[in-house]
């Protein structure tokens, strides 16, 4: 379908054209794609390859990226089912959602931590405690164990390694820590994870809402044409 | 059910203040009573606190010690560091035990652990700072992160290895070992009051407000 098309059948219809496209496995396909790369980005680029180890909001972040990923997927298996599609919808909406929490107190303790208003957050936790009270930082260390600072996210070398000069450069880039523009310490990664969780929330949010009402509508159709091909019945 | 308690709450809270002669504070929100209350703690104002936490350096510098010259004067403050938390956490307890004992054997009071004479305060402030400021992480190992507190406070590591095995020290690492069951509820720096009520730290908004509170516990 070509772009123009898309856009004209979404303003003439938009519920039953945004319900169409969450039939397809394209827009599912897309959510698990960015999720994982942003998951993969995070701890194979800032954690491995720059020494920017994640804190404990952040290792939360990082489930509820694969809670979308994993959703995603489920539903892309075959949009058209409606079982894979509830679990992929409450998947991705539980990930989106709790995203959406955890890097709002991520923002919260960047503040306090890099200012001298430090009230109103919590303590740094001694471990991490994740949804379900799944052992996710025994089972995967490298993933899911918190060996950064609450608040911070610099880059700490360990003795000994030597940088090559492209990530010596790019550490210096971020010896401030992570911002989208560092040298104007300008969005952090909260704000940043904030707006990814908020946006596909809103989307998926807005997409079920419209595959329930095409539902609705097409189940009214039917019974509305039930009754009006059968009118012996009625009479 | 817990929409009138709520009313109820919210009429004493109203009360309270009306009345002028207190601030109405809130458990579950302003503390929480400990599950595992810590023993013999009667009287005191415990800081469960970690040199590897951003918070604590930052409570450390800012916070605590305005605070400690404001308790009132039957409370007596006493600091526990955390084992489990940062790669050299065992190493720091001990460090720090020691130090405290040798603290108190030179006649520092409660009062005194901000004052410049304070070995403890010595050596904490070192590590805060290099972990926190100079991204220090001791990679060569314990006997790296040693003597960055020792050499703060002019001890010799064999003083040092002598001193950690006096019976004193071991008894006042045990009864850190407690600082485990406090921490988890919500973090370090956590402070306790009389061993049973623990202060949320993220509903604390001013070091007068953390001193009502500390007062209104202390008789409870």
């Amino acid at each position: 379908m070509k772009l123009s098309e898309m856009i004209g059948n979404l303003r003439s219809d938009p519920v039953r054209t945004i319900s169409q496209w969450q039939d397809r496995r394209f827009l599912w396909v897309f959510m698990a794609v960015l999720s994982l790369f942003m998951v993969i980005l995070a701890h194979s680029v800032f954690q491995i390859w720059l020494y920017m180890r994640p804190c404990e909001q952040c290792v939360y972040i990082r489930l509820a990226f694969f809670a979308m990923a994993f959703g995603g997927i489920v539903a892309a298996i075959n949009p058209s089912n409606p079982g894979l599609k509830i679990v992929g919808y409450l998947c991705a909406i539980w990930g989106s959602f709790k995203g959406v929490l955890y890097s709002i107190k991520l923002n919260k303790i960047h503040h306090a931590a890099h200012s001298d208003d430090l009230f109103g957050v919590q303590g740094c936790s001694p471990e991490p405690t994740f949804p379900f009270h799944l052992p996710l930082d025994k089972w995967s260390p490298e993933w899911f164990k918190p060996t950064g600072d609450c608040g911070y996210d610099n880059p700490i070398i360990p003795d000994g390694v030597q940088l090559s000069s492209m990530q010596k450069a790019i550490t210096d880039f971020y010896a401030d820590g992570w911002y989208l523009w560092p040298p104007a310490h300008f969005g952090n990664m909260a704000q940043c994870t904030v707006i990814t969780f908020g946006v596909i929330l809103l989307f998926l949010v807005v997409a079920a809402a419209c595959w329930v009402v095409t539902l609705v509508r097409k189940r009214q159709a039917a019974t509305q044409d039930a009754s009006s091909t059968c009118p012996g019945r009625l009479a | 059910m817990f929409k009138f308690a709520k009313t109820i709450v919210k009429s004493f809270a109203l009360v309270a203040l009306l009345a002028g002669t207190s601030f109405a504070f809130t458990e579950g929100t302003d503390y929480v009573k400990l599950a595992k209350p810590i023993p013999n703690a009667q009287g005191t104002l415990i800081k469960v606190f970690s040199y590897d936490c951003p918070f604590c350096y930052k409570y450390d510098k800012k916070i605590t010690p305005n605070l400690v010259p404001k308790l009132p004067g039957d409370l007596k403050f006493r600091p526990f560091h955390l084992k489990t938390k940062g790669k050299y956490g065992v190493q720091g307890s001990e460090l720090f035990a020691v130090l405290l004992l040798k603290d108190q054997k030179a006649g520092l009071s409660d009062r005194d652990l901000y004052t410049e004479k304070s070995l403890l305060k010595k050596a904490k402030m070192a590590y805060y700072t290099a972990y926190h400021d100079k991204k220090e992480r001791w990679d060569a190992g314990p006997d790296a992160y040693l003597k960055t507190g020792l050499d703060a406070v002019g001890m010799t590591r064999a003083d040092f290895d002598k001193a950690k095995n006096d019976p004193q020290v071991k008894a006042l690492l045990k009864e850190w070992d407690q600082s485990y069951d406090v921490a988890k509820v919500q973090g370090v720096p956590g402070f306790v009051v009389n061993g049973k009520y623990l202060i949320m730290t993220k509903s604390i908004t001013s070091i007068d407000g953390m001193v009502k509170l500390i007062n209104e516990l202390k008789t409870k």
